[in-house]
């Protein structure tokens, strides 16, 4: 099908898309990438009657590193960071999360802020950000505020943003080196939204003893949740191969799937068992340097 | 598709009876409800705001209270239809008590048609579930309010 | 109602003026306003992958776009890989390998692939793999493809 009509609007800087949301409200509808919202707009499931376009707002469009931080601009395309050579290397999981949306020609569309405003609970780069201390920075009319993954997802496809309000920014603390790490998910094909993803990172410190885990759990709720009894199972501890099947099943019982038509709410929870231990004996290999 | 769920209130199975069957209450609970008129007892003409995400749409619709039992059991229509598509479903409402509390349950079938199946399909149960528990907490509001 | 823009492009080199409104798809662009009835328009929801062309050397899905949003920009179809009247080295691997049948999904085929070889001269199965994953095939199956863009590689690094 064909979208409906729409008033069209170019904003160049943040001020002038806040005003534009201002005048038309309800109403209006901010464009990025639009891989999610032309999808539905060509299926006419979203009418909105005045469309925003941010995409010539290039004071959005950065990736770089300001001390500890990675500091990326909300319109940055998920192939650049994909491809990014200081995302490979302070913040690998996120590139790998990003190199499983969709395929290649979607990513070069697709941006890192119009994925986490569309909060799809089977979204990588939501997923992720819940195990990286990520900020999200937001303007509105009277000024900025920055929220924490958890503040920002509130539901499916719904987020604590105010209707004036953009995300301008995200902010994520480099990895230490040899952290421990992996994204797996669980697909019918290569590009569909998963099943089930786990996103693990481990914190190491001397003599191969774990700091701190990060359990990162998608597909199993409206958004997605840390699994923070997994998590401390493995905290302060070398990693086994016995406390990796504990904290699998520790995770699994966290879950809190829906069954729709792609699979059960029982066979979610269990490949959440599956795919954490999974992913975790993959971040313990990388954490040894393997 | 199949949706189901309970919630717990703290009042006795006559209290939460009559608060669920109080046309008042089930305007102020219900998702995105901005009227609810009673056409014959029990069944309600019903116009719904709902928004979710880029997915936004006025519903009209009908709700019935079917083959009451109080204060045990009754059945619920409900259809609606808008520009993003149709919704239409039934449930079965169960109470039961459970020392000083109450347990609502629902068991229920739902058929989601139009725009909104070909592209919501992945998510459809989850919001259906997501809004039943913004009911059912506006409903102990509700409840607390009145106590 | 809204009110048409008028938007210049770059198409296989070619710059094209056109006034378009707000809601024409850029492949709807391509195909009925600018004649390229090359590019396929198959699901409309950015899933089958047959509407793929480059934009400013990277492709994009060209039903998930707005041909306004497309003002300014440098587009390659697939009939931008032809030139002269003969054939790709890749379009000519295709053919030799029958790497299509009904040629439907070809042109996302084609643009994907020649993207791949850009960026991968010597790229490995599993490489020309992923980058097929994103374009449907329902009938050739996707070993001639595979085929295809493997034997295309060395004649394309040789120039």
């Amino acid at each position: 099908m064909k979208p409906s009509a729409f008033e069209y609007f170019t904003a160049s800087t943040v001020a002038e898309a806040i005003s534009l949301l201002e005048r038309y409200e309800d109403e209006a509808k901010i464009i990025a990438g639009g891989q999610s919202l032309v999808p539905m707009m060509n299926f006419r499931v979203a009418q909105p009657e005045v469309l925003i376009d941010i995409n010539g707002i290039k004071e959005l469009d950065y990736i770089r590193q300001e001390d500890d931080e990675i500091v990326i601009g909300a319109l940055t395309r998920e192939r650049d960071l994909e491809l990014s050579p200081l995302v490979q290397e302070k913040c690998p999981i996120l590139a790998e999360a990003i190199s499983l949306i969709g395929h290649a020609s979607i990513r070069t569309r697709g941006t890192i802020g119009g994925s986490l405003v569309h909060a799809d609970p089977a979204a990588e780069i939501p997923l992720t950000i819940y195990g990286l201390d990520a900020k999200m920075k937001v303007v509105g009319p009277s000024g900025e505020r920055t929220l924490e993954p958890e503040e920002f997802f509130l539901s499916y496809l719904t987020t604590s943003l105010e209707p004036l309000e953009i995300l301008v920014e995200v902010r994520i603390p480099v990895l230490p080196q040899k952290t421990g790490w992996s994204f797996v998910e669980l697909t019918r094909r290569r590009g569909d939204f998963y099943i089930v993803a786990v996103a693990s990172i481990l914190f190491m410190e001397k003599g191969g003893v774990c700091k701190e885990a990060r359990i990162c759990l998608g597909g199993v709720g409206p958004t997605s949740i840390r699994a923070e009894e997994a998590e401390e199972i493995l905290a302060g501890q070398v990693i086994t191969d016995e406390l990796i099947e504990k904290a699998g099943q520790k995770a699994a019982e966290a879950a809190d799937p829906e069954s729709d038509y792609h699979a059960s709410a029982e066979y979610r929870r269990d490949m959440t068992r599956v795919f954490v231990q999974r992913g975790l004996a993959e971040a313990r290999n990388r954490a040894k340097g393997g | 598709m199949k949706i189901e769920g309970k919630y717990k209130f703290p009042a006795s199975q006559e209290q939460i009876w009559d608060l669920f069957m109080d046309q008042k209450n089930l305007e102020k609970a219900i998702p995105g409800c901005e009227k609810m008129e009673e056409r014959e007892p029990g069944k309600y003409d019903v116009l719904l705001k709902i928004g979710i995400a880029a997915i936004k749409g006025t519903y009209t619709g009908k709700i019935e209270v079917v083959d009451p039992e109080p204060p045990n059991r009754y059945r619920l229509l409900g259809e609606g239809s808008g520009s993003p598509g149709f919704v239409k479903g039934e449930a079965t409402i169960e109470l039961s008590q459970e020392g000083q509390h109450t347990i609502v349950s629902y068991q229920g079938d739902m058929q989601v048609g139009g725009l909104i199946a070909g592209i919501g399909q992945r998510m459809i149960g989850g919001i259906a579930k997501m809004m039943a528990g913004q009911f059912f907490k506006k409903m102990a509001k509700e409840l607390k309010s009145q106590q | 109602m809204a009110e048409r823009r008028r938007i210049t492009v770059k198409v296989n080199g070619v710059e094209y003026g056109r006034e378009v409104d707000p809601k024409r798809l850029l492949v709807d662009f391509l195909r009925d306003d600018l004649e390229l009835i090359g590019t396929h328009v198959g699901c409309e929801h950015g899933f089958c992958g047959a509407c793929t062309v480059l934009l400013n050397g990277r492709s994009i899905r060209s039903c998930l776009m707005f041909a306004v949003q497309a003002d300014g920009a440098e587009i390659m179809t697939v009939e931008g890989l032809a030139e002269d009247g003969k054939l790709h080295p890749l379009q000519e691997a295709f053919q030799e390998h029958h790497a299509l049948q009904c040629g439907f999904c070809t042109p996302g085929m084609l643009i994907v692939t020649y993207e791949l070889l850009k960026d991968n001269p010597d790229p490995t199965e599993e490489e020309v793999r992923l980058a097929v994953a994103g374009v449907l095939c329902r009938c050739t199956g996707y070993k001639q493809i595979i085929d295809a863009v493997i034997a295309a590689a060395p004649k394309m690094r040789g120039g």
